[in-house]
């Protein structure tokens, strides 16, 4: 097993165990149980629930403790920048594309003045 | 363009009063007979890619494949070039792409993972638990409970995925579902005839998911050669536009509570929750925000 998760494969074999089994499984299941779903069901409602709260705990890890070049941008600018473009993103009505140009207008700059 | 259409992966699903009736409505119609919608706007793409008179594949619904099922492929080609929802599409992966260079995800692993996988939250999972060091186990449970939000889109796009009924071709059909190739489908299919929409959909999908093969390509290479502050950017990218795309997809209490709770638990759990941490992020936070939201009900019920 060890020997196996050093090797070069490992990350193929986590894509396919990992990611495109537990993936696709769902649209083999909507295939076969069409008919007998319910999109409003409070078991609907909870997964969808658990699957927002999953990509959201995803993405603060990704922030809050980073892996690769994000590590060198100090933590008050990646919070910085977070916060900078969800208040922009308010502000411009909702606008994703000026929020997320915003947050990386904040990262890009506090990346070139912290160069390392 | 309706908000959900420009960001669909992230919290998204489907409009669940139109999806009740087009079900309802096509249970009924036993898929061969779906009528043709009305549509106002004259099929842009029947201009770009005239069918002959002669054998036009409205006349027949049932049989042997089309003779033209290529000509309707061609124009899920072409539909799929043009599309707005895949550009947004592309741009994302391209983020994906500079993500996993930047947090070291191999590249081969990247590209393959977008050809098989097609679906970027499942994709940020993994790469996010690679990051993180967790086991194989961990991110599998992580991304089986976060796809689970593919059933209703695969249900609702099925009536037209049919063909002739044959189950592994449905299968295949339903491999490519993910929310933007969903919301490009509902677009695009029920105007066409019964015979031409599954040709039409796989020529869509192929544009998709070729194109974030391609995009997930160019934004790994792309970090290796920007320089240092702008390749941090592209890894940025992913986790800004990933939360505001939630923030603005939530649409009622539980979605913004789940979103609150998922953020604000991360941390603590990255801490404290061992190798589960982000099971239990999401198990903990999805369950605090739907209880929460049983409990309003309840209340104003009362």
């Amino acid at each position: 097993m060890n020997a196996l998760v050093e090797s070069g494969l490992w990350p193929y074999l986590l894509v396919i165990v990992a990611a495109y089994l537990p993936t696709d499984v769902w649209r083999w299941l909507a295939v076969i149980f069409a008919r007998r779903l319910d999109e409003d069901s409070e078991l609907m409602i909870f997964v969808r629930a658990v699957a927002t709260a999953l990509v959201a705990g995803v993405i603060a890890r990704l922030v809050l403790f980073p892996t690769g070049d994000l590590v060198t941008i100090p933590l008050a600018i990646r919070i910085g920048a977070v916060a900078g473009g969800f208040v922009v993103y308010f502000l411009a009505r909702r606008s994703m594309l000026i929020g997320v140009l915003a947050g990386e207008a904040i990262m890009v700059a506090g990346a070139y003045f912290t160069a390392g | 363009m309706p908000r959900h259409e420009v960001y669909p992966w992230a919290g998204q699903r489907p409009d669940p009063r139109a999806g009740h009736d087009e079900k309802r409505a096509l249970n009924r119609a036993a898929n061969a007979t779906l009528p043709r919608r009305a549509n106002s706007r004259e099929a842009w793409y029947e201009v770009a890619v005239p069918e002959s008179p002669a054998h036009s594949p409205h006349a027949s619904s049932k049989g042997a494949p089309s003779p033209h099922a290529r000509q309707w492929y061609t124009r899920g080609l072409y539909a799929g070039f043009t599309s707005v929802q895949g550009f947004v599409l592309f741009a994302s992966y391209i983020g994906f792409g500079g993500l996993c260079a930047g947090i070291g995800f191999p590249l081969g692993a990247a590209v393959f993972s977008s050809f098989l996988v097609l679906a970027l939250p499942s994709q940020l999972l993994l790469v996010g638990g690679f990051a993180a060091g967790s086991g194989a186990l961990v991110i599998a449970l992580a991304v089986f409970l976060s796809a689970a939000r593919l059933l209703p889109t695969v249900v609702t796009l099925l009536p037209y995925l049919r063909g002739r009924g044959r189950l592994p071709v449905q299968l295949f059909a339903a491999h490519f579902v993910a929310v933007s190739i969903w919301v490009e489908s509902r677009r695009h299919l029920p105007p066409l005839a019964p015979a031409a929409r599954l040709p039409f959909y796989f020529g869509l999908v192929t544009v998709f998911n070729l194109g974030c093969v391609a995009a997930t390509l160019i934004g790994y290479l792309l970090a290796g050669e920007l320089p240092r502050a702008l390749a941090i950017g592209l890894t940025f990218l992913t986790p800004i536009s990933f939360l505001l795309a939630l923030t603005r997809n939530a649409r009622d209490r539980v979605d913004y509570l789940s979103l609150v709770f998922g953020l604000a638990l991360a941390p603590l759990f990255a801490t404290y929750g061992g190798r589960l941490d982000l099971l239990w992020t999401g198990l903990a936070g999805g369950a605090a925000a739907w209880l929460f939201h049983r409990a309003r009900n309840r209340a104003r019920a009362a």
